[in-house]
């Protein structure tokens, strides 16, 4: 037996107020299992993803009065835990432990009348002890860290800001297809490299979204979902990498991350080699993450990712369509969501003016904390070893 | 002027480092079984998990790993805050901290710097790297 996902739920993204994170993601459970052509009691498992805001947890299950349950649990990996989840899910599936499983994803950072930047950001006039002490000298949000990263590939390996924007403006160009997408209007190289420095060598537009949202999968057998209302996405492979780097001499933060483990894993079972992959999407909280985990997945060599993404190879039109609904820069943030969502809409063949050209073989990667944890899918329309 | 700092408090974890930095000492945590040197808010010892490892002066010569200039976020009125230059630098014993610089031009991977302590009138003293 194999797993597939037989259902997809997405709520309203964005600038979305007035629903908390547990209604978002009972909303998208709801709207998963319709899609799927299931009632929510045919539902017997539930894994829970939240963002920064907290909720929801395995409290969900009672808000959408789920009974008999034989899987409930809660899991966290950051960036990292949709296709966490979406593994685990379907290693229950196939253990038997459960036959049909909801993935969600909630959050909603965003209020009304405050920035977008605001919601990942500190600020104080006193800080405390260690976390404080980083804070008060100007790490106080996520950015610096990430900036980093992108600094020391660039000093190590020549990266340039122009090739982070190359990401930026064909992640866009994907995005103006798309009706889902936040940020549709077009933009060239030099409108990022004019867009205002977040964190060096970060322009604006090296930096994703913030929205709020939520969205979720149904996990079930290959068999069972070949009998519902939507085509199957069959799960191929999937794997896992949490590199741990630490801080201290011979890390490899900003050079490598996890991708470099999880993928190899997920390809090796699904019998598939980067040859093979038709769709990229990869975990955008920024350009960079894109241009390093192209590298660690070894669709080009180490060092060769900047060259790889100026050549186009990922906008429409490109050998490799990657983030093809505009990804978290320019479609929508729902973390390790952001990318399933789309392998699945692709996969289904239902992109409409951005379907790509092909989607036999489509690779989904998840990044969370500050390059500590990887996930990566493999997902196809066509059953595994068929 | 660079990007604000405010006022740092220590808490209960933070007094050995805080002391030090009072006494421009560079004060890091050191596990004498593993005789391992790890960053001043390491949780524990990599080596033998010990979470209460000891304390231990560093040189406070360092290399520069890597570095962003921070800006902040224009204010209403169009204000922009002064940039700060942040940095992972690693330190002689191999820890790596996160600082920030002063006296920086042309960061460049490699940089030798060297730690200084800024002594606020009120707070706590700050931990800087400048180039040695």
């Amino acid at each position: 037996m194999n797993a597939a996902i037989a259902g997809l739920g997405m709520t309203e993204l964005g600038k979305v107020y007035g629903r908390s994170p547990r209604r978002l993601a009972a909303d998208a459970v709801r709207l998963a299992a319709a899609d799927a052509g299931l009632d929510l009691a045919d539902l017997d498992g539930l894994i829970v993803s939240h963002g920064l805001g907290g909720s929801p947890g395995i409290e969900l299950a009672e808000t959408l009065g789920l009974r008999d349950l034989r899987l409930l649990t809660k899991m966290d990996s950051f960036g990292a835990t949709a296709g966490a989840m979406v593994s685990y899910a379907a290693m229950s599936v196939l253990s038997g432990a459960a036959t049909t499983v909801a993935c969600v994803f909630a959050d909603a950072p965003l209020q009304p009348q405050q920035s977008s930047g605001s919601a990942y950001q500190r600020d104080a006039r006193e800080w405390y002890g260690f976390g404080g002490m980083t804070a008060a000298l100007g790490l106080r949000s996520v950015n610096a860290y990430y900036a980093l990263a992108a600094q020391r590939h660039m000093a190590r390996y020549g990266t340039t800001s122009e090739q982070l924007g190359a990401i930026a403006v064909g992640t866009r160009q994907w995005a103006a297809r798309n009706p889902l997408a936040q940020m549709r209007e077009p933009i060239t190289l030099a409108d990022h490299q004019a867009s205002r420095w977040v964190a060096e060598p970060l322009h604006l537009l090296d930096c994703c979204l913030v929205s709020n949202g939520a969205i979720a999968v149904i996990v079930t057998g290959a068999d069972r979902a070949a009998s519902l209302a939507r085509p199957p996405v069959h799960l191929w492979g999937w794997g896992q990498g949490h590199p741990g780097h630490p801080r201290e001499r011979g890390s490899g933060f900003g050079l490598t991350t996890g991708a470099a483990v999880s993928g190899p894993i997920a390809m090796k079972m699904a019998g598939v080699t980067v040859d093979d992959v038709d769709v990229c999407q990869l975990y955008d909280c920024y350009t960079y993450t894109v241009l390093v985990s192209l590298e660690d997945y070894g669709f080009c060599a180490k060092g060769e990712g900047g060259a790889f993404a100026a050549s186009g190879a990922l906008a429409p039109g490109g050998s490799l369509p990657t983030n093809t609904g505009g990804g978290q820069l320019s479609g929508y943030y729902m973390w390790g969501m952001t990318p399933l969502s789309e392998a699945v809409i692709q996969a289904r063949g239902d992109g409409g003016e951005r379907q790509a050209p092909a989607n036999d073989v489509l690779l989904v990667s998840g990044n969370g904390g500050i390059l500590d944890h990887h996930s990566t899918l493999i997902l196809s329309p066509h059953p595994k070893g068929a | 002027m660079p990007l604000e700092i405010g006022v740092l408090r220590r808490d209960g974890r933070t007094d050995p480092f805080f002391d030090g930095a009072a006494a421009g000492r560079l004060a890091v945590r050191h596990c004498a079984a593993c005789d391992r040197w790890l960053a001043p808010d390491a949780a524990c010892c990599p080596g033998c998990g010990i979470e209460e490892t000891g304390w231990a002066d560093a040189s406070g010569a360092g290399t520069l790993v890597t570095w962003t200039t921070v800006h902040g976020r224009p204010a209403a009125d169009g204000t922009v805050p002064p940039p700060a230059l942040l940095a992972l630098v690693e330190l002689a014993e191999g820890p790596w901290l996160y600082t920030r610089l002063t006296g920086v031009d042309a960061p460049r991977e490699g940089l030798p710097l060297t730690a200084v302590f800024e002594h606020p009138g009120e707070g706590e003293a700050y931990l800087l790297f400048r180039p040695a």
